[in-house]
């Protein structure tokens, strides 16, 4: 800790841009701070959830952290399991965001719980039966598979060593079980992603929400996402240390692949909406549906953005040859896929809450649509937590070793 | 597969007839297999996780236990929330936070109506099926009910109720005083704690007390449901629907009732008897 604080300082004569950078994301975590523990003394009052629209902003937080985060799962199996050699330089950086992305997922998820000190409770009161009891267990255990395919990166990163030098040995050792772990963790992965979807796909109540595809379309878009996101990243870190991390064949294998992913996801996500609202009426979905495009903005961010400018973009950006050999382009498709993410998440959250489910058996209109706006103390956790992603992310990269040493000019 | 031909041939070499037919009648058992194994499977997998219980709850003989139930007449109601209150007074409720709502509906005609609507105890409760920490869970006489010590308030309870029948402690209530009482009666049960969901017990307390007393819920009032007992128009009713000679089951037998979403397959332990010009 002290030579960290001690580097810091001598970062900040000799790199001011940098501490710039740290302070910015320390008065981030204050502010997330201060917000916390607001909501931990009054509760959840603060914020601007209620009876009928019980959750917001920090689900949807939670939501987009762990579909960034997919890349660790997606391009592991790549690399543990398919044992394709050329991808194996991207895959500690994967495991990495990924650890960032669940990491920063929890941390919402606790402020957003009523009864934080009972988050273990899951694990013990058992229900089968519950989607989310079965997230709740795989995500625990996925947390897990992280911390372990990414202790080889920290047992051998140059602050460890120094105190532990046997660390890289231990590294050596745990990285005989990454394919095992792997396995155990693409199961956990394809489980979880996808039943965050379902979440939302098995409430009968809700017609909007209440359909097959969600489990798919989240694990979809939480891969390509996530694969675009990671690559982004890397391509954004190689131009502040103006150092290529990996070579152009990498890259562009796995342009290639977030490409695909991307389009296989709006494939889906076209038919599911021609299946669902084109091609087929049924009354309950689509009075939702016009409810919906008639009194809230959803409908013009589900193509918008959603759509067109989160997925479709990118997917042409990602397959384009001529554009993602710039680096511009790569990480403008990286935000893009990002902001994708969170307003589908975002939207999909909010469009099956905001409007009223109609029990009343008479013809009265009773039920009006919901609005939401999150509070300043909603928004200060968010912004606490992005300052805990970004923090992480900046300190992995500086003191890590999430690239290796001598792959950079193949 | 069955031969090792495949592996050995080496990827120069396409397949032999052989092989060709050994890989394509092995795909097509394997679909055959799946295909067979599909709805079995099913419920193999639910006896293996034992949410079998519930299937056979349901075809069990109608004498094994009570299933508390409730009728309530929408001829008779006149909306003037009694029951409302009674119940906040009765389990300590806030305003904002009501277990049995009133509201005004009106028939296709136009003829207004009144409705209230405590929580349903469906047979198939979302709620209970979604809760990830099983908080909330259906009593083998039918009761849907909350244990706030194991509540993580997660809410997914709430966005899974169809009915919107479940409130959230959002705040710490204190000892902030109740409006409805002492008028509407005095609390039987202690204030919920912040950060955890409440809903309707159906007076589980009054319940379990009056049936170790040996009196019948329904008929004696200390046995009964706060919100029925003070209906001046007797508009609700309480008993065991699996007694054929209780008076829920006796109304249930003679007047056509209905029951809120039915098409959602709730399977709700609350029936209504329908006002005039409203056909379900």
């Amino acid at each position: 800790m002290t030579t960290m604080i001690g580097t810091l300082r001598r970062q900040a004569q000799t790199a001011p841009i940098f501490s710039a950078w740290i302070i910015f994301l320390l008065s981030l975590l204050v502010v997330g701070l201060i917000s916390a523990a607001r909501v931990l003394w009054v509760g959840l009052d603060v914020t601007n959830l209620s009876n009928t629209v019980p959750w917001g902003l920090w689900i949807t937080v939670d939501l987009s952290a762990i579909a960034l985060g997919a890349g660790a799962f997606s391009l592991s199996t790549i690399v543990y399991i398919f044992r394709v050699k050329s991808f194996a330089p991207i895959a500690r950086i994967a495991v990495f965001v990924g650890f960032v992305g669940y990491t920063s997922a929890m941390l919402a998820l606790v402020m957003d719980i009523g009864r934080p000190d009972r988050f273990w409770h899951p694990m013990v009161f058992w229900n089968v039966h519950s989607v989310l009891w079965e997230i709740t267990m795989c995500v625990v255990f996925y947390s897990m598979v992280l911390v372990f395919e990414l202790a080889p990166a920290v047992l051998e990163s140059r602050i460890v060593v120094q105190r532990f030098p046997r660390g890289p040995k231990l590294a050596h050792f745990l990285h005989r079980f990454t394919p095992v772990v792997s396995v155990v963790g693409l199961g956990l992965s394809l489980l979880h992603q996808s039943s965050l979807g379902a979440t939302y796909g098995v409430l009968v109540a809700r017609p909007l929400w209440f359909k097959p595809s969600l489990p798919v379309l989240f694990i979809l878009s939480a891969v390509a996402a996530g694969a675009t996101v990671t690559l982004g990243l890397t391509v954004f870190y190689e131009n502040l240390v103006r150092e290529r991390q990996i070579n152009t064949r990498l890259r562009n294998l796995l342009a290639a692949f977030a490409g695909l992913m991307m389009l296989a996801y709006l494939y889906l996500k076209l038919w599911d909406f021609l299946a669902t609202s084109y091609y087929s009426h049924l009354p309950a979905r689509a009075n939702d549906s016009t409810l919906l495009e008639s009194t809230t903005p959803y409908g013009v961010t589900f193509w918008w953005i959603e759509i067109i400018l989160g997925a479709l973009v990118p997917a042409i950006i990602l397959l384009t040859p001529r554009l993602r050999r710039q680096d511009i382009w790569l990480v403008l498709a990286a935000l893009l896929a990002m902001a994708g993410i969170i307003v589908n998440r975002w939207n999909v959250t909010l469009s099956g809450l905001v409007v009223p489910m109609d029990w009343s058996p008479g013809a009265a209109e009773l039920f009006a649509v919901q609005k939401y706006t999150p509070t300043a103390p909603e928004w200060g956790v968010a912004l606490g937590v992005l300052g805990y992603a970004l923090l992480m992310l900046t300190l992995g990269l500086r003191y890590l070793p999430l690239f290796p040493k001598d792959d950079a000019h193949h | 597969m069955g031969e090792n031909n495949a592996t050995n041939g080496g990827s120069e070499k396409t397949l032999t007839r052989r092989e060709f037919v050994t890989i394509m009648v092995g795909a097509g058992a394997t679909v055959a297999v799946a295909a067979v194994l599909a709805d079995p499977l099913n419920s193999v997998a639910q006896s293996l996780l034992g949410t079998d219980t519930e299937v056979n709850a349901e075809e069990a003989p109608a004498s094994t236990g009570p299933r508390w139930g409730m009728v309530i007449d929408l001829r008779k109601c006149i909306g003037c929330e009694y029951c409302v209150f009674a119940c906040q007074a009765t389990n300590d409720v806030t305003d904002e936070m009501r277990w049995n709502v009133h509201i005004m509906d009106e028939t296709p005609t136009g003829n207004i109506f009144h409705l209230t609507r405590p929580c349903l105890h469906c047979n198939h409760a979302p709620c209970v099926s979604v809760c990830p920490a099983s908080a909330t869970y259906q009593r083998e006489d039918g009761l849907v009910v909350m244990d706030y010590d194991k509540c993580i308030g997660c809410r997914y309870c709430q966005v899974a109720c169809p009915y919107g029948a479940r409130s959230f402690n959002w705040e710490e209530r204190g000892d902030t005083p109740n409006p409805r009482v002492p008028e509407w009666g005095t609390p039987e049960v202690e204030r919920r704690p912040r950060g955890v969901v409440e809903k309707c017990s159906f007076c589980i307390h009054r319940l379990d007390a009056g049936l170790a007393r040996g009196q019948t819920p329904g008929v004696d009032p200390e046995a009964t449901p706060a919100c029925v007992n003070i209906c001046p128009v007797t508009a609700r009713y309480f008993g065991n629907l699996n007694d054929p000679e209780s008076n829920v089951s006796k109304l249930l037998a003679s007047t056509p009732t209905f029951r809120l979403r039915e098409d959602l397959g709730t399977d709700p332990n609350v029936y209504y008897i329908p006002p005039e010009g409203l056909t379900i």
